[in-house]
């Protein structure tokens, strides 16, 4: 430990922290605008110019390291004189357009120059004019001459991001930001570079001028989207979301936040937002009132269960949705007298469904990924998926993780990968064997019996031997499984694997969760089983057994459902289908009532993170019209059932009936039971189907968020095939397809993509464009259209 | 030997002699009283009067939307929105003053980085309802296009103390 004084104060700190820091901990203040705690340090704003004893001229804070006994005077005349300085120099070339500037009132370079600014200029000459750009649809660069040049967002993208979007050219005064080799600036992350930027250079471009930052009130929410369960400050005008900003919290989303949770808020906007309750009455959509409606939900559902059974209902629900309305949704379901309700709507395999012992989650804290030093990443579009996991997983990188990969296909991760096995959907629990086995033999272990058969059937490819012996020689190992490990036909079997993958090094072993509730829909009971009993019917069986009645709580069965084609033939022949939904959709072919519920915005709730952190948030803007929160939309139809204790005043009722006196970590295992690993069956004839959900079709809210309609992640999907296969069946990349699975058909052109294993067609699924094909995995017929 | 004199006094009027003296002065002096609405009492060019929404010699309205007279007003008397228009520059959508709570304290020409938002020499105009008085974007430029000239004039002598 070093000590150290600033302005008389003394403070202690360790080796190698700079003086800004330990200023910042001491509570004083040092202008600065290149300086930020999660970048790298530059030393280009040369605001942060403190005097130091002995040292002849002052010197920047941020890149001083703090040194025994070093006296630092952060407000003396040299110090203050430097920092004006610096300030009028920054201020030549700076516009005096702060009205126009959508910086303006949150801007640091404003503020600062209140403390440190002259009242009038000395320059005369000719300012510096920088030509705007365009550089996508998520980030303004409009006004690039407003650019300081701190580099902060140049940092970001080589040291978050991954990738370099933005970057610095030419020298000295003619020194300007741009996008690299023109392209856009809209990765995943991209968003946080607005945040970042210390002037109005970097601005969003959905939020332009459309307010300005004093008439904003600020709410905290929680992000509905990925399993992160990010904190965020809604910012709200007029009973409106005019933006959404990240809440710092260090243990979930640090100072970040994805541009999905960023910009989402445009959806909530929406034109297609429902705000009345409606029937269908002889093929015309009429609206009603809330009570017709109820009315004929509950008498619709009261005749279900008498004439035909209670097990004749299903309920849908997506992991979007919140604990109070999962909950409420199967305890209505339950009460009704059927135990067919069920959120995990892209699942196909159930067969572990009474095996768990618990919740599937993530198997260690969040800010946990970050100190594993061995990563066994299976089925896994991380990037896509889990932006700021994967930002964490990255970091680890850097500290020289090692990144082991198992998947299907071959996304730029934007991180280094010490071993990658690129392999067909069906061979992906092979390969996991193979690692055991290899592991096994490493640690000369001896397996569990579930696993023996398995183990003896196969022997290591040298990739499953680098991996292994890249797990064997870590400390902290983590096998943690993606959105399509978990959504694989095997899933069961690459969870038992990667437990017993994970239980050999003694590593953590878990789930990344595919939504904001994953893990709370779990907790919630909505689920067809309860401990080892199953009592009802999964998602899957709901369609293929088709119900009479089916109730529908956020889902699109077109784009939610691990087979549309089958979802919605299973809608279009129940009797009754009850959609609950914030937006008009698909649905109003196939649906008999639609009732108005609201986003996440509009209503309290509780999302639990795939950490297993419960979070709750209380809504931050009226209801849209008539639309109303669907745990109460689901309290009132309880009570119009008859059905007993759905008196709740409030949803911290209903959370607290769920949550009060359970112990929640208990409640979380990856852990199965009686689950044996059987041989790959590779019963797939030609061409399998792998399916990833692309990132802005992911879920009801961000596929209306129009910005983010508008990025290169949200292109319409194309069909991508190796080369090979493609030669075989005579197409040219580029051609028009058809694919077919089952009765429906797709057009989309195809290209060749030379890092997917022969065999696979790879299609985006939870898009319109391929909502008439089948499962998310699976054969699949490609031919020329 | 004062009481004698005031005894004395009473009996010689001096008293009303005095106050008639005063009143004959005035009765006689030039008179102040301005004859209003004929005659008008001269204005400084700070005078702060009724609002009014300027636009540029070509015709394009000064205001840029920054919001900085809605902020500042001490009154809450300023409601504006705003929006992109097609050529990329923030305009307003609506530019209200309600003038039944505005204060005339001038602080939002004060504040108006562009001398779009201005206060007139006018000080007669009326309203027969409360509404009224409450002015809109198209009424504050009317009555800036009236008196462009004695508003420009105005600015011009103030700019000198700035």
């Amino acid at each position: 430990m070093i000590n150290i004084e600033i302005d008389g104060k003394h403070i202690n700190v360790e080796n190698g922290c700079s003086v800004i820091e330990a200023a910042h901990r001491l509570g004083i203040d040092i202008p600065h605008f290149c300086y930020h705690k999660k970048l790298s340090i530059a030393a280009n704003c040369r605001m942060c110019l403190v005097q130091i004893e002995k040292a002849p001229k002052p010197l920047p804070a941020c890149a001083t390291p703090a040194a025994e006994g070093m006296k630092v005077f952060t407000a003396s005349e040299q110090a203050v004189k430097a920092q004006k300085g610096v300030m009028e120099f920054l201020l030549i070339n700076h516009p005096l357009d702060c009205p126009i500037c959508d910086q303006g009132g949150e801007c640091e370079l404003q503020d600062l120059a209140v403390g440190y600014g002259g009242s009038a200029s000395r320059y005369n000459e000719k300012k510096r004019v920088v030509l705007q750009k365009d550089i996508g649809p998520l980030v303004a660069a409009e006004e690039m001459s407003r650019c300081i040049n701190c580099t902060r967002c140049v940092r970001f993208g080589i040291e978050i991001g991954g990738a370099t979007e933005l970057g610095q050219a030419f020298r000295g005064e003619h020194a300007e930001i741009m996008a690299f080799m023109s392209e856009t600036v809209d990765s995943e992350l991209s968003g946080n570079m607005i945040d970042l930027c210390p002037v109005g250079a970097l601005t969003s471009k959905p939020f332009r001028y459309s307010a300005r930052t004093w008439e904003l009130s600020r709410r905290k929410s929680i992000s509905p989207h990925d399993s992160l369960g990010s904190n965020l400050a809604v910012q709200v005008k007029n009973n409106r979301v005019m933006r959404v900003l990240p809440l710092e919290n260090e243990e979930i989303n640090e100072c970040w936040l994805s541009d999905k949770d960023r910009f989402s808020y445009e959806g909530l906007n929406s034109a297609e937002r429902l705000t009345k309750p409606m029937i269908k009455q002889g093929g015309k959509w009429l609206e009603v009132e809330w009570q017709v409606a109820l009315e004929y939900v509950a008498n619709g559902l009261r005749q279900i269960t008498q004439e035909a059974g209670a097990e004749y209902i299903g309920a849908l629900a997506t992991p979007n949705s919140t604990l109070e309305e999962l909950y409420l949704l199967q305890k209505l379901t339950r009460g009704l007298g059927s135990h067919n309700v069920d959120f995990r709507l892209r699942q196909s395999d159930f067969s572990a469904d009474s095996k768990q012992s618990g919740a599937p989650w993530l198997g260690m804290a969040v800010a946990d990924i970050n100190h594993v030093d061995r990563f066994l990443l299976v089925g896994s579009f991380l990037r896509k998926d889990h932006p700021l996991m994967a930002s964490r997983v990255r970091q680890a990188t850097k500290d020289g993780a090692q990144v082991n990969l198992v998947h299907a296909a071959d996304d730029d991760l934007l991180m280094p990968i010490a071993n990658k096995e690129i392999v067909l959907p069906t061979e992906m629990s092979t390969v996991l064997a193979q690692v055991l086995k290899a592991l096994a033999t490493a640690k000369q272990a001896t397996l569990d019996i579930s696993v023996q058969q398995i183990v003896q059937s196969v022997t290591p490819s040298a990739t499953a031997q680098a991996m292994a012996d890249s797990l064997a020689s870590g400390e902290h190992v983590a096998v943690l499984l993606g959105n399509f490990a978990q959504q694989h036909p095997q899933a069961s079997q690459l969870q038992l694997l990667a437990q017993h993958i994970a239980a050999l090094c003694g590593g953590k072993f878990g789930f990344f969760g595919e939504a904001a509730n994953s893990v709370g829909g779990y907790l919630a009971q909505a689920v067809p089983f309860s401990g080892a009993e199953v009592q009802g019917m999964n998602a899957s069986a709901m369609l293929d057994e088709q119900r009479k009645a089916y109730i529908l709580l956020n889902v699109e069965a077109e784009l939610d459902m691990q087979n549309p084609q089958q979802a919605l033939a299973a809608m279009g022949a129940a009797d009754m289908v009850v959609a609950m939904s914030a937006y008009k959709h698909h649905a109003i072919k196939y649906a008999d009532v639609y009732l108005p519920i609201t986003p996440f915005t509009e209503t309290s709730g509780t999302f639990v993170s795939s950490e297993g952190r419960a979070q709750s948030f209380k809504g931050t803007v009226q209801p849209l019209g008539e639309a109303r929160p669907a745990w109460k939309v689901l309290r009132v139809l309880g009570n119009m059932l008859d059905i007993p204790g759905f008196d709740y005043n409030n949803s911290e009722a209903v959370r607290d009936e769920m949550l009060v006196g359970t112990d929640l970590p208990a409640k979380l295992s990856n852990i199965l039971h009686g689950v044996s690993a059987q041989a790959a069956s590779g019963d797939v004839a030609g061409l399998q189907r792998v399916s990833d959900v692309p990132i802005y079709s992911s879920d009801a809210i961000v596929r209306r968020a129009t910005s983010l309609q508008k990025t290169r992640d949200a292109v319409t999907p194309c069909a991508l095939m190796h080369s090979v296969e493609l030669q075989k069946l005579n197409l040219q990349s580029g051609e028009t397809v058809k694919l077919t699975q089952g009765n429906g058909s797709a057009r989309l052109s195809i290209t060749a993509d030379n890092s997917l294993p022969h065999g696979v067609v790879r299609v985006a699924a939870g898009h319109v464009v391929t909502a008439e094909l089948g499962a998310m995995f699976g054969s699949i017929m490609v031919e020329r259209a | 030997m004062e009481k004698i004199t005031n005894f004395f006094k009473t009996f010689l009027l001096v008293e009303l002699l005095k106050g008639m003296a005063l009143t004959g002065r005035h009765f006689f002096a030039r008179k102040i009283t301005v004859q209003f609405p004929e005659e008008k009492t001269p204005q400084g060019f700070r005078f702060r009067g009724l609002h009014a929404q300027r636009r540029y010699a070509n015709g394009e309205e000064r205001c840029i939307g920054c919001k900085l007279c809605e902020a500042v007003c001490p009154a809450l008397a300023i409601h504006i929105e705003t929006e992109e228009r097609a050529d990329g520059t923030r305009r307003t959508t609506r530019y209200d003053i309600d003038l039944v709570k505005c204060i005339f304290c001038g602080l939002c020409e004060e504040s108006c980085p562009v001398d779009a938002i201005v206060e007139t020499r006018i000080l007669e105009y009326h309203g027969e309802k409360r509404s009224d008085l409450y002015y809109t974007k198209p009424m504050l430029l009317a009555v800036g296009e009236k008196h462009e000239a004695q508003i420009a004039k105005d600015r011009a002598s103030d700019a000198k103390y700035r």
